[in-house]
């Protein structure tokens, strides 16, 4: 075995050993002290076995893949990996409702910086849209003076990782609509769970005028908003479809979106005890849904732009 | 052109050690802070972090800007939580009473009411002393260390060399990207754009974002072919890179890092034990309640 891999396999390996230690350890107790690990031991073994299918096929699709040039990291990747996260976290500092407000409605929260990820990922590849997502959202928290949220910033990062893994298919037209489908199928899955749910809350939403944070019934608009997100990107997708890199960028940005922002969502089951349904209703709705709009309008533009410099530079 | 933050190099106890040690520290000391809600013990970290800061060499007029942002916001959402006993409910769940004030007039039928409780006015100051400390720590990073140590640093913590000037170039570009957003909004501005006056329904909201969101990212993928170039010219990541400037541990350094490890076991530790969790004393809840 070569080098490489055995070093991405310990990484695998270690990252295993710790979820097994806290769902199988410190899972068993309601909690300790402020840590909350408590996991339903019913459905345990399912749970584990979850985790390892992710682990799994995230090594899968490396190892499948490890001789394609993607994986290589050069130093224009090096750049563009520190341009990509220094934006993000510019754009997430100045944009998260404390420098300027951008428009929320119906307890949505909008975050337009959640385009420089999915750009990166799918103009530069898995490696640095992981970088751009998951340093960036970590700078861009530390730069509010709020400490680190690592589960979210990972997300982030799976966001840029997932947008970039459009360079692995020669055929970009028939992969993005297999990702359309699968993004589909995921997105009403999600709002099925939200009408199952009707009652929960919406994690993510802070009322100021009523000083409500995290208990207010999740909106109907908030609940459904990743469907018309998703027909948002369908639109744009068919739109385009003469142009493959508009249509490819805003579809694989778009499962980056749901794989990624929904990784996060679901490791707060463990993290901080929550149930599924607040972690998906709750939690991955209110963030997922809205960021697709973004993914829908902005990464586009940002396409179109970047095209133009590359037929003026050459590069 | 690269604009630099706001270090400089100081007489100051966060300067006196090595980047690596204060980052590790920085590190232990933030999920200490985070185990904890019962004010005896925030307090200390309070203490560390002032500590941190009043020896820092910094002056007000340097961090004036960055301390009332952060500190008038922790004031914010302290208060709103102590109006309202919003977040706090999940750490106590019986509230004991100190006074109540009703509003002379009625709204529709509801008369406004603000409860003082023992709880809510605790839980406001724990939450204050939690994120202030944190927000403190956090705050001096910029200012204390230095940008040519920043790759090296990484490095010295473990990355691999490319990630580690990756995450160089990160912290680098920062503060030049948030320069070139100011000037692209003003020269939109000049042209009649205001990001603060975005109007019309949601598409066109997030579609009117773009005169900012293009020109800044395409202006940083143009500017750092520069960069690139530089870097092919140096050879860079043919072989193991090495650094200008080269850090070495002294043992004061390995004291800090013992410390951090110390004070994250032991909170760890009391965390464990049940201990930390959200307290109020018991005599200001007898006096509450007339006991």
């Amino acid at each position: 075995m070569d080098k490489r891999l055995v070093s991405v396999v310990g990484a695998l390996v270690v990252l295993l050993a710790i979820f097994a230690i806290v769902m199988f350890g410190l899972g068993t107790t309601e909690s300790l002290g402020p840590f909350n690990f408590s996991v339903d031991q019913a459905t345990l073994p399912l749970r584990f076995a979850f985790v390892v299918v992710g682990v799994a096929i995230a090594f899968v699709v490396y190892f499948l893949t490890k001789e394609h040039p993607i994986w290589e990291v050069g130093t224009r990747h090096v750049v563009y990996m520190a341009i990509g996260a220094a934006l993000y976290a510019v754009f997430s500092y100045l944009f998260n409702g404390t420098v300027f407000v951008v428009p929320s409605l119906s307890q949505v929260s909008l975050r337009p910086a959640i385009a420089i990820p999915m750009f990166f990922g799918y103009a530069f590849g898995p490696v640095v849209g992981f970088f751009t997502g998951a340093v960036g959202n970590m700078f861009g928290d530390a730069l509010t003076g709020f400490g680190l949220s690592p589960q979210w910033s990972i997300g982030n990062g799976l966001v840029g990782f997932v947008s970039g893994l459009v360079a692995l298919f020669g055929d970009k037209k028939k992969s993005m609509d297999t990702v359309l489908y699968v993004s589909g199928a995921l997105a009403f899955l999600a709002a099925a769970m939200f009408f199952l749910n009707r009652g929960q809350a919406n994690m993510l939403f802070y009322d100021v005028d009523n000083g409500i944070f995290g208990d207010q019934q999740i909106s109907l608009f908030a609940g459904l908003s990743i469907v018309i997100g998703f027909i948002l990107v369908a639109v744009v997708r068919f739109a385009f479809g003469q142009n493959v890199d508009i249509a490819a960028a805003v579809t694989w940005g778009m499962l980056g979106n749901i794989l990624g922002i929904g990784f996060a969502a679901i490791s707060d089951i463990w993290i901080n005890g929550f149930s599924p349904a607040a972690a998906i209703v709750g939690e991955f709705l209110p963030a997922a849904g809205p960021n697709l709009i973004f993914a829908a309008i902005l990464v586009p533009l940002l396409v179109v732009a970047y095209s133009s410099v590359q037929r003026q530079s050459g590069r | 052109m690269l604009v630099a933050w706001r270090y400089r190099p100081r007489k100051s106890l966060v300067q006196w050690f090595d980047p690596r040690a204060w980052v590790i520290f920085y590190l232990c000391f933030l999920f200490s802070t985070l185990a904890f809600w019962d004010i005896r013990f925030l307090l200390p970290f309070l203490g560390i972090a002032l500590l941190w800061l009043f020896t820092s060499g910094l002056r007000w007029n340097e961090v004036r800007r960055p301390f009332l942002f952060i500190g008038m916001f922790v004031t914010f959402f302290a208060f709103l939580t102590f109006l309202t006993g919003r977040g706090g409910m999940e750490l106590y769940e019986t509230e004991h009473l100190i006074r109540r004030y009703e509003a002379s007039f009625t709204i529709l039928g509801w008369r406004p009411a603000l409860d003082i409780t023992v709880e809510r006015a605790f839980f406001a100051v724990s939450q204050f002393a939690r994120v202030f400390s944190i927000a403190v720590m956090t705050i001096l990073i910029p200012y204390s260390l230095n940008p040519a140590l920043y790759g090296i640093t990484f490095k010295g913590l473990g990355l691999p060399d490319k990630i580690a000037y990756a995450m160089d170039l990160t912290m680098r570009f920062i503060p030049t990207f948030a320069r070139d957003f100011q000037l692209t909004m003003d020269a939109q501005r000049a042209r009649g754009y205001e990001l603060e006056k975005i109007s019309g329904g949601l598409i066109e909201q997030v579609r009117k974002l773009g005169p900012i969101f293009v020109p800044v990212t395409i202006h940083a993928i143009i500017g750092s072919e520069d960069i690139i170039d530089a870097m092919d010219l140096r050879a860079f990541g043919i072989g193991p890179r090495t650094w200008l400037e080269e850090l070495h541990y002294q043992r004061r350094d390995y004291a800090l890092i013992a410390i951090g490890v110390v004070i994250l076991a032991a909170s760890v530790v009391a965390g464990f034990a049940g201990l930390g969790n959200f307290w109020v004393p018991e005599a200001l809840i007898r006096w509450a309640t007339g006991g």
